[in-house]
């Protein structure tokens, strides 16, 4: 019961922290439109328009819709982070009952200890971009999860480039409008868009270069053929560089959370929506999972995602992790890292974590 | 007030542990010294000469709250060091959670140096509040063997993970080449045990551990440790597929052919897996062996570590056998 409290005040502050923020944008969007474009003007005596007509010249708020979507192609739908494999745990080897509505606030409470601090330093400076992924790649400890956010990483980066970075009109920063971001936003924004840039050219260099150190080990983690012959082909393989250090490991992954933190800025939104929708957005995944899973139906799924539980967790989450560096990102539920990686070992599986 | 120890100073226990190689070819301490409530001790007639072994002990057995420790160690260019302790790191209660006791340990490994540091886990009491940073910065062929383990607390008297707050960073860092190169962080694993729950949804700490004593992370780095890392992954990849079953008749099973010495191990192992409900997962992160492992209790753990460990066999072939005194 005290839980539904909690909740609320929790939606009341996100629910304001918005107008705010929309108030902003408004007035923002007016600056650089003075007289134009507003039939309705004459109705309103005073020179403030309503938030929903002004959202509607608001890039942000368009960009805002766009990533929230769950139509956009990121293959979110291809990962289950850990809930598969937790079904399959508890099921044989704990022989526990299993449920969704526990899992639910361990995965986002995990989720968010580990990788939006990494989401929030992005928006924060965009320019350390790549230091960012650099410094998230060896954070993330467990192949399975390394894979799930690279692809998704690469899948956002793809969609940047070829859909989003060509829309010139609309992006600030890139276009009519470049020059015309009002002080430190608009400079960045288009650094967020140069980091974007070398980013995605170190990714092309470094991917080329030391395609045969990470061949290796995609190899010898995702075969499921006898560890005698994947250990041998990759002692082969290690054979060339003998006893000495590995490779270094290439200068870019394209991790999820520091490329998403980054877009986010370019594209207008605030700090606090950033966060929101990075967590929602995997809730999303975990519910639409679970639907896919056989755990209940399309109606439980949309009354768990509308649920105050499932918000209250979401701003209690970003409250948690406002002020984390990304040096103190870390795993706050270490069976979750079990689940993870021992997804490797399911005989039978329908998502790639 | 119901500490049986001395009231800790301000001053932090400071301690240094450097290891060369001597003329003759085997490694040998060069300095060691230490503060209060830190305590090291190296056997002066060692049995081994493999690596040079160190006891990382503490006045009393453990940290009382508050305690801060800094140990700085150093292991010059082709020489090893065995880092070992003599029974769990028992970390006392803090009077209010604003009372962090810590340790940092930084080590500096030279190049074709190694270190291994297989410690007893660490034991926090209920009511402590722990941090603990161990930073590793490794030159060219240096190696590494890492493991860092914690425990639910003391079970005898129904401790169950009812710590404030236990905070475990462990980084491995690639030293630059010759001034072109910078600094590279390999690995940062960071694990936050934390029993403030940030919202009412949240379960508990001793719910989120699923039944689990005792989690650990073993790490491991370099020329020394590539056949053992290998070990890890191709035991992991030859782990029995979960929800699989096996459709032979009984008589088929028994005219299987007959074991390897290694399968028959890894048969033992796997039961011993299943009995003890040991989870555990491997990955090659960058360079270097990250090995995840949870299990029902302190002695499921060590037999498991031990295990692996004893039947790969490189740990002791280039530390010596007292390296592994705590995972017997």
């Amino acid at each position: 019961m005290d839980s539904r409290i909690v909740n609320e005040s929790y939606s009341d502050s996100t629910l304001d922290n918005e107008i705010a923020d929309l108030e902003r944008k408004l007035a923002i969007a007016k600056a650089k439109r003075p007289q134009q474009l507003t039939p309705h003007s004459h109705s309103s005596p005073t020179n403030s328009t309503p938030p929903l007509l002004a959202s509607l010249h608001d890039t942000s708020f368009h960009f805002l819709l766009l990533l929230s979507d769950s139509a956009l192609p990121l293959g979110s739908f291809a990962f289950s982070s850990g809930l598969e494999s937790y079904l399959a745990h508890q099921k044989l080897v704990s022989r526990q009952p299993t449920s969704f509505a526990s899992f639910l606030p361990l995965s986002i409470s995990s989720y968010a200890s580990t990788t939006l601090p990494f989401a929030l330093a992005a928006h924060r400076d965009p320019a350390s971009l790549a230091t960012l992924d650099d410094a998230q790649d060896a954070t993330i400890v467990c192949t399975v999860g390394r894979r799930a956010s690279v692809a998704q990483g690469r899948a956002l980066l793809g969609i940047w480039e070829r859909s989003f970075a060509g829309t010139n009109t609309s992006i600030p920063g890139t276009g009519v409008m470049d020059g015309k971001g009002e002080g430190g936003e608009g400079q960045r924004q288009r650094e967020g868009l140069e980091a974007l840039r070398a980013f995605s050219a170190l990714l092309k260099t470094s991917s080329s270069s030391t395609s045969t150190s990470t061949s290796t080990s995609t190899s010898t983690s995702t075969s499921t053929s006898p560890p005698s012959s994947t250990a041998t082909a990759a002692a082969a393989h290690e054979t060339t560089t003998c006893a000495n250090d590995p490779l270094p490991p290439p200068a870019a992954s394209a991790h999820l959370a520091p490329l998403f933190g980054a877009i986010c800025r370019v594209v207008g939104l605030s700090l606090e929506q950033t966060a929101y929708i990075f967590l929602l957005g995997h809730v999303k995944a975990l519910v639409s999972a679970a639907v896919r899973a056989g755990m209940f139906g399309p109606y439980q799924a949309q009354k768990t995602l509308a649920s105050g539980t499932v918000q209250g967790l979401v701003s209690a989450m970003i409250e948690r992790e406002w002020e984390t560096n990304v040096e103190e990102a870390g795993q706050n539920v270490p069976v979750m890292d079990l689940w993870v990686g021992r997804h490797e070992v399911l005989y039978s599986k329908i998502f790639n974590s | 007030m119901d500490s049986p120890f001395p009231r800790s100073s301000s001053a932090a226990g400071e301690g240094r542990i450097v290891i060369r190689l001597l003329p003759e070819g085997i490694s040998g301490l060069q300095a060691l010294s230490y503060q209060y409530p830190l305590k090291l001790v190296s056997p002066t007639r060692p049995s081994e000469t493999k690596s040079v072994l160190v006891f990382l002990l503490s006045f009393g057995g453990g940290l009382v709250g508050g305690d801060i420790v800094n140990l700085s160690v150093d292991v010059q260019t082709g020489a090893k060091l065995a880092l070992v302790t003599q029974g769990h790191t028992k970390i006392f209660k803090s009077a209010t959670p604003d009372v962090v006791t810590r340790q940092t340990m930084r080590v500096q490994i030279a190049a074709d140096a190694a270190l291994c540091l297989l410690p007893d886990p660490v034991q926090p009491f209920a009511s402590s509040v722990y941090e603990q940073v161990q930073i590793f910065r490794l030159a060219r062929n240096a190696s590494l063997c890492l493991l860092d383990w914690v425990t639910q607390g003391r079970t005898a008297r129904g401790e169950n993970w009812s710590f404030v707050r236990w905070l475990g960073r462990n980084e491995v860092w690639a030293l630059g080449d010759a001034s072109t190169e910078r600094d590279r962080l390999l690995v940062r694993d960071s694990v936050i045990l934390d029993n403030n729950r940030a919202h009412p949804q949240l379960p508990s700490l001793r719910e989120s551990m699923h039944s689990v004593g005792v989690i650990g992370t073993l790490l491991l780095r370099g020329p020394l440790m590539k056949s053992l890392g290998e070990f890890f992954l191709g035991e992991f990849a030859a782990l029995p597929r979960l929800g699989a079953r096996d459709f032979r008749s009984d008589d088929a099973k028994a005219a299987a052919a007959p074991l390897s010495p290694r399968e028959k191990w890894r048969a033992e192992r796997l039961r011993m897996e299943r009995e003890n409900k040991l989870l555990w997962s491997a990955a090659n992160v960058r360079g270097c062996v990250v090995v995840k492992f949870g299990a029902l209790d302190v002695e499921a753990g060590r037999s498991w570590v031990g295990s692996m460990l004893l039947e790969e066999g490189s740990v002791s072939r280039h530390f010596g056998d007292h390296s592994l005194m705590c995972v017997r």
